[in-house]
């Protein structure tokens, strides 16, 4: 073959291992396919596994050594001569790297067959016997494989008991769904549920997964056990008793009954996001933890048994899951797709992403095009769906009174000391934005205001908005008034008067409360009262 | 005494006390558009502009930027430059522009940048901002780059996103364990443009719907308040481009044509952070503690996490660098443009590898150097518009005399005032000596002695013509430990100081009492 398709099959391939972000057996399996079927490039494909292995995050690397070991395993020469000199330091270096779990299957189960395993067709071990001689020592230092107290229950831990763990937990959902049967991500969780508890009876799975998935299911358990029940009438689920229902997976919506139990979400997120995520990923203590959720862009999807899921169709209904399980706006949804593969490429090389990304149209769209709706007057951007036409609407309402106010009060306007310390750790800034209300708006000027409407009904006037001249006089008795600012209202106020009847509340003119009173005295009360009824009836 | 960083003709600083200018006051002020008007170079795009000309009148030019270009500028603060989008998408720092609305910048040096391939089309206008009067040169200096780092900006801010992405997830579905968003500390010379990317972050920040908290820690620029303060604020909105310094406007103004920010003001009392270097160390101790407390409080800071803004710091002020990160616990350093000082960070953060990230991002081309006089008039109308407002928002601020005897006046100390005083040697110049007799003092008093002093005998000579910080302290005889923890109420210019009456001519932002009586003088000086 001709160099260029040499370089294109190693590309892919190399594409291909990129993706082996979790302990997925299709693309394990393509994988070795594909070196069996191409042992000319046996060295191309070796360097790019080894590679991987040096460079992927520590919770990925031992999904490489997977494939080296099932490549070694099942093609055999020359993979295990090539990379036989190197198996020590690969070994040791995702063994340094790995959490305890990763350490502990190294140790116990891949070691252990590398130490049996013979190359395909041969009498010779796998790999050299100084390299295993190598591991070993290196293991004993480190003391592994742990005592066999410790290896005992592993064997127990079987994909049989994991089910009989999830069979206790389905009355649970069951439960909720009965008490919130209007909440549809709930029913897709208990399927996500369900779908692992199919996996889980047709699949094999790794010791270190089936670890990790039963201790999600005992913090569940132990959640649970602590979580108030929904109704009195009810045992802790994971003793079934005769009000559970049997363990039948038709959880038909039945009469609704509120309240919805607030907890629901909370037991669910720990499932998805600790527990079932954590199986493909394998977070280690004291790693960066910023890596907690990772996904490939492209999944394999390798059809196996016919209409069982496999591990990537969990995959997707956990994805799914923690997409409906935030609310997100169409905005925000774009951003988290976009984010996502930013995320997954800074975890590995900040500096190589900030260098050498160009920011593709759709990331650059999260600044401009993704919120298409621009504000004609400020320029601030806003989305189409109905949350962004809501902001919108009431970004404009809010520019409207801004321009209005500031039109007509030029001078004056409510202007406060900067905050201390404690207020400004406890302050929220949404009390600022437009889109506040009342409500959120604590302590806000709207409050203060009517306080002191209500508090003292001194009557005033406020200085006309275009007026320079702040001193005035009485109507009717032409004595003159000063304006005095008033602090509270952030205004200048003529106190004690009243506008002059007829007149506009602009008006300049201005009488002393006091002395409208008398006047009014002097017309009589035909003349304030009296009048208005009279009209109304011709 | 109140130190003048640069003596300059008088300003007529215009006092709104008791009259109303109307809306239209900017036309009034400034009807003259000039003739000489300066006719653009654009690389590589000439042709295509100067034969529209034509077209359209004289005294307004317009220009294409082509995407992915900038076209800096640099507008003197004697000249006013109206600039308006005609179509198309630009952004100043990161704030976009918008479309067919007048925007009037003086006094800035800033690119404009067209992100979108399409390219966006201008038209402007300068004229003469009659209010300034100086012998600056009142040329507009502008230009069209190609060599824009704002990819790298932007994949830097795409960085910062992704992980606040995966904070607030987090934080929605475990709310046991809560985490923060990236805590970025922007490192770099001077001119270097740390504000520029602190801007363009915080900005792109807001349009992606995060709120960090802004920390300026360069006491020279007074950011959402005034120069010789360290402020953290939480950008909960779009910046003000057309505000003095282009950060906007504060819950001080009152409402404006921008939702005002809120920031927290600590006192530093110089521009340089080598006046008093303790002092700067202190306060940015404090500043931290009350940022920290914010985010656990706040859940939408807390996902957009802290951006720090500094003054010019090289591998010199390793200790300084070192303060700020452990104060702010901060994760991530962004060096601006210097291979070495990225590489000594590095070494110098070894231990911290696993929580603390050094990255290195590109100068900008485009940072224009400001001279003294440049930096010192961007300073007064920051402190203009603190009082005043600007064209569009006038404000009035309140004139009134206060008695000096009901004020406890300190003085931030300059540290080699402080250093002399301990050596006993003369120190040849005016300082008045505070109570170095009083032996017996006890030892907070002592610590706070190296950072401020009481100002025995308020009078003209040392506070005319200066700044003056209130304190949020109740009453004078809080302990020194409070004055020194204590935050910003407000600032207050003292114009004269009648010495013979005991009276003070002060300005106050408004109308009201007096609110404090503990008062700190700065060394920011302001003529009216």
């Amino acid at each position: 073959m001709d160099q260029e398709s040499s370089s294109n099959l190693l590309e892919d391939y190399a594409q291909s291992l990129s993706e082996l972000t979790f302990n997925s057996g299709p693309i394990i399996e393509n994988l070795t396919a594909i070196a069996k079927e191409s042992p000319a490039y046996a060295d191309g494909i070796i360097n790019i596994i080894t590679a991987r292995i040096y460079k992927a995050i520590p919770a990925q690397k031992l999904y490489s050594l997977y494939l080296l070991d099932s490549i070694c395993k099942t093609v055999g020469n020359p993979y295990n001569i090539l990379v036989g000199e190197e198996i020590f330091s690969l070994f040791s270096h995702v063994f340094q790297l790995g959490s305890e779990s990763t350490r502990q299957t190294l140790a116990s189960k891949l070691f252990e067959s590398w130490k049996v395993a013979k190359t395909k067709g041969t009498n010779y071990p796998l790999f050299p016997q100084e390299q295993l001689d190598k591991i070993k020592t290196f293991l004993d230092r480190a003391g592994y494989p742990k005592s066999a107290t410790r290896k005992a229950p592993s064997p127990e831990l079987s994909n049989k008991t994991l089910i009989e763990d999830i069979n206790g937990l389905i009355p649970l959902f069951q439960k909720k769904l009965q008490s919130n049967s209007s909440d549809p991500k709930l029913q897709d969780r208990f399927n996500a549920l369900k779908q692992l508890k199919m996996l889980l009876s047709s699949q094999t799975m790794k010791t270190a997964e089936l670890q990790a998935v039963q201790a999600q299911l005992n913090t569940i358990k132990e959640q649970e056990l602590n979580t108030p029940m929904p109704t009195p009438a009810t045992t802790p689920a994971t003793t079934p008793g005769p009000q559970n229902r049997s363990i039948v997976q038709t959880p038909k919506a039945a009469t609704p009954q509120p309240p919805a139990m607030p907890d629901a979400d909370k037991l669910f997120h720990g499932l998805v996001i600790s527990g079932l995520v954590k199986v493909d990923q394998e977070p280690i203590p004291g790693s960066k933890p910023v890596y907690s959720v990772v996904f490939p862009k492209i999944k394999y999807v390798v059809p196996k048994n016919g209409d069982l899921p496999s591990n990537s169709a969990l995959q997707d209904i956990l994805t799914a899951n923690i997409n409906s399980s935030i609310h997100r706006s169409e905005y925000e949804k774009i951003k988290f797709g976009e984010l996502l593969i930013v995320s997954k490429q800074i975890a590995t090389d900040l500096q190589g992403f900030l260098n050498n990304n160009t920011p593709s149209q759709g990331e650059l769209n999260l600044l401009y095009e993704a919120k298409s709706s621009k504000c004609s007057l400020c320029g601030k951007r806003f989305g189409t769906d109905t949350e962004g036409a809501a902001k919108k609407r009431l970004h404009l309402d809010w520019h409207y009174r801004i321009n209005n106010k500031l039109a007509s009060r030029s001078n004056v306007q409510s202007r406060n000391w900067y905050l201390d310390d404690y207020d400004w750790a406890n302050f929220k800034d949404e009390a600022l934005l437009e889109f506040s209300t009342p409500d959120t708006n604590n302590g806000g000027d709207a409050k203060d205001v009517n306080a002191q409407a209500k508090n003292s009904k001194v009557a005033y006037v406020l200085v006309p908005p275009n007026d320079t001249n702040m001193n005035n006089r009485c109507v009717i008795c032409r004595e003159s008034i000063k304006a005095t600012y008033d602090n509270s209202l952030g205004e200048w106020c003529w106190y004690n008067c009243v506008t002059a009847p007829g007149e506009s509340s602009t008006s300049r003119k201005i009488m002393h409360a006091t002395c409208a009173q008398e006047s009014r005295k002097k017309r009589g009360p035909d003349d304030e009262g009296g009048q208005r009824p009279k009209r109304e009836k011709t | 005494m109140a130190i003048l960083a640069c003596t300059r003709p008088p300003y007529p600083l215009q006092i709104f006390e008791f009259l109303k200018p109307s809306t239209a006051l900017d036309t009034l002020f400034f009807p003259q558009v000039q003739n000489e008007l300066h006719r653009m170079s654009i690389p590589g795009f000439g042709g295509d502009a100067s034969s529209t000309y034509s077209d359209i009148p004289k005294d307004k030019i317009e220009l294409e930027i082509p995407g992915g270009s900038e076209w800096r500028i640099e507008v003197p603060h004697k000249t006013i430059l109206k600039v308006k989008v005609i179509s198309g998408v630009a952004e100043i720092f990161g704030t976009e522009l918008p479309v067919n609305i007048e925007i009037q910048l003086t006094g800035v040096k800033y690119a404009i940048y067209s992100p979108l391939p399409e390219g966006a089309k201008l038209e402007y206008t300068t004229s003469q901002n009659k209010a300034v009067i100086s012998n600056e040169s009142e040329e507009l200096v502008e230009y069209i780059s190609e060599e824009s780092v704002m990819k790298n900006y932007i994949n830097l801010h795409l960085a910062l996103e992704a992980m606040r992405q995966q904070v607030s997830d987090n934080n929605i579905l475990n709310p046991t364990t809560l985490k923060t968003g990236p805590k970025v500390l922007i490192i770099g010379n001077a001119t270097s443009g740390k504000t520029t990317l602190a801007k363009i972050l915080s900005s792109y920040a807001i349009k992606s719907d995060s709120s960090p908290i802004l920390v300026n820690l360069n006491p020279r620029d007074g950011v959402f308040s005034l120069p010789g303060s360290i402020t953290a604020t939480p950008i909960s909105d779009s910046l003000d481009i057309e505000s003095a310094n282009g950060w906007g406007f504060t819950t001080t103004s009152g409402s404006l044509y921008h939702n005002p920010k809120q920031p927290i003001v600590k006192n530093y009392g110089f521009s340089s952070i080598e006046e008093n270097l303790d002092l700067y160390k202190y306060q940015i101790s404090k500043l931290g503690v009350t940022v920290l407390s914010r985010l656990e409080e706040d859940v939408n800071v807390r996902n957009g996490g802290i951006i720090i803004d500094t003054p010019p710091l090289s591998i010199k002020d390793i200790t300084v660098i070192e303060n700020i990160v452990s104060d702010f616990e901060v994760n991530i350093i962004v060096v601006l443009g210097n291979e070495r000082l990225t590489i000594d960070l590095k070494k110098r953060f070894k231990h911290k590898a696993s929580s603390l990230t050094v990255v290195k991002v590109p100068k900008s081309g485009g940072v224009a150097d400001a001279d003294e006089a440049f930096i010192r008039r961007t300073q007064e109308e920051t402190i203009k518009e603190y009082f005043n407002g600007n064209s569009k928002t006038r404000l009035s601020p309140f004139k009134t005399d206060i008695d000096v005897k009901d004020h406890t006046i300190y003085k931030c100390v300059l540290a080699s005032d402080f250093a002399s005083s301990l050596s006993f040697l003369p120190s040849g110049d005016s300082y008045t000596v505070e109570d170095d007799q009083k032996e017996d003092k006890d030892k907070s008093d002592e610590e706070l002695n190296k950072y401020y002093t009481l100002l025995s005998e308020p009078s003209g000579s040392n506070l005319d013509n200066s700044i003056v910080a209130i304190t949020q302290l109740p009453q004078a005889n809080e302990s020194s430990r409070e004055l020194l923890n204590t935050s910003i109420l407000g600032y207050v210019h003292i114009s004269k100081v009648d010495d013979a009456k005991g009276k003070m001519k002060i300005l106050l932002p408004f109308p009201g009492a007096f609110p404090r009586n503990v008062l700190i003088s700065t060394n920011i000086g302001f003529n009216e």
